[in-house]
């Protein structure tokens, strides 16, 4: 009769571990879903950006005289974004998002430049296609800004609760599953929005 | 490289810290009880009404919730900055659609922005947002004329998403169709649904009493959060003002100055 009372005692205690062990893992599932789910936004702003190159690409070079080294700058830049791949999923790596980040930062500061030139061509700033491609471009920098800061948000999330005990264990256990998430360093000067327009 | 890693973190969490710092330089004001908004003294009370009732009316006729909010300055908070978080605080647009859109106005600042919700970027692009700000709000407010601005602005907008009743806003037709007084059917339909709510709740209880302890709270929670998570109650037929319905920006739109 003992032996029985002890067993039952002995199979709630593993139930209940198993349950908040359960609810820990679910717990950061729902929080690894929220960041990779950003991180799907991060890549989709910055995509969005990098398909108006071509076009803006061909704009300005069809201006008269357009200052040749500022679109191939661009273009460079364009390049470059390209060969910088990174997972599709939430990177756990800074190096590599720090990589990924300054590539795409290189693509922003050309983008800069090139349309601060772009004040000296009005008749080139005057037309609507060209009106067009820097509102598009304004927006994609402003999206990119808002979907970074959310992202890094939701990887603090992340961090903060599989950073602290006892989900740490359980984190743990999981090997490389809950890895913790890489941040976007705030490069200098983005403590102002982008400000593409002059 | 174990001892390494919090560090990294703190290190992490310290950078967020000073972006959030200075994010929050600025309070965003509580959520806006009107369609139409003016703490500036911008625009005239006559054209903050007509623009009020006419985007309520949208709202009812299309479920888009788009608002005008004149604000005088952000503080030197960047635009951007400042009405996305003000999106998303007060979830202008419906949960999951996000269809919501506000056009800013800081004359102050001599700014314009036009913040679109997720859902309808695709519907206002960000190059005709700036169109309407170019061509439509800008030039007339360089002119002096703030009132016929941003209700040149307005129409451009509404006309871009579409769908507003037909007519004058605020005059017979669009009353007549959302403030019918309920008829027999209409009551009888909602006295069944109240019955079978009913009925749910006492069986949903009985079941929670026989078997105590067993997912009460969750069920229970879930029921009401579901319910009443919606806000399109605040637009809808019971005369309050303008209420939240739980959409989202991701900073699309366009920005002007003037």
């Amino acid at each position: 009769m003992r032996w029985l009372i002890v067993l039952g005692g002995l199979a709630l205690v593993v139930i209940i571990v198993i349950a908040s062990i359960a609810g820990t893992y679910n717990r950061l599932v729902t929080l690894d879903q929220a960041v990779q789910s950003q991180w799907a936004q991060v890549e989709s702003v910055y995509q969005r950006r990098a398909d108006l190159i071509p076009n803006l690409v061909a704009t300005v070079k069809g201006a008269a005289n357009f200052e040749k080294s500022t679109y191939l700058a661009v273009a460079e830049a364009r390049a470059k974004v390209g060969q910088v791949t990174i997972s599709s999923t939430a990177p756990s790596d800074q190096a590599a998002l720090d990589k990924f980040a300054g590539a795409q930062d290189g693509l922003s500061s050309a983008l800069t430049h090139l349309l601060a030139v772009s004040e000296n061509y009005p008749d080139l700033k005057a037309t609507q296609n060209f009106e067009d491609l820097q509102a598009q471009l304004e927006g994609s920098e402003n999206r990119i800004a808002v979907e970074r800061m959310r992202y890094n948000k939701a990887a603090q999330a992340f961090n903060t609760t599989r950073d602290s005990f006892p989900t740490l264990l359980v984190a743990g256990f999981f090997g490389s599953r809950f890895n913790e998430k890489a941040y976007f360093k705030s490069q200098p000067g983005a403590e102002t929005a982008p400000k593409v327009n002059i | 490289m174990v001892f390494l890693r919090p560090l990294f973190g703190v290190a992490a969490l310290f950078a967020l810290g000073a972006s959030a710092a200075l994010c929050a330089e600025i309070p965003i004001p509580a959520a806006p009880t009107q369609w139409a908004t003016d703490t500036a003294g911008f625009l005239s009370p006559q054209t903050v009404d007509q623009l009020d009732t006419r985007l309520r009316d949208y709202e009812r006729t299309t479920g888009h919730q788009v608002l005008v909010y004149v604000a005088p300055t952000t503080g030197g908070t960047p635009t951007e900055d400042w009405t996305v978080r003000a999106f998303a605080k007060w979830k202008v647009g419906r949960k999951g659609l996000d269809d919501g859109l506000i056009l800013f106005v800081f004359p102050t600042d001599h700014k314009v922005r036009i913040e679109v919700g997720y859902g309808l970027e695709a519907t206002v692009p960000d190059a005709v947002a700036s169109r309407i700000i170019r061509e439509t709000i800008t030039p007339e407010l360089r002119a002096g004329h703030p009132d016929q601005a941003i209700v040149a602005g307005v129409n451009s907008i509404l006309g871009v998403i579409g769908g507003e009743a037909p007519g004058p806003a605020s005059t017979s037709a669009a009353e007549g169709s959302t403030s019918q007084p309920l008829t027999g059917i209409d009551l009888f339909l909602i006295i069944i649904v109240i019955i079978i709510a009913l009925n749910i709740i006492v069986v949903m209880v009985r079941w929670a009493a026989r078997h105590p302890g067993v997912f009460v709270a969750g069920t229970l929670g879930g029921y009401s959060g579901g319910g009443f998570g919606g806000g399109s109650f605040g637009g809808g037929g019971f005369g309050g003002g303008f209420s939240g319905g739980g959409g989202m920006s991701g900073g699309g739109g366009a920005t002007g100055s003037w």
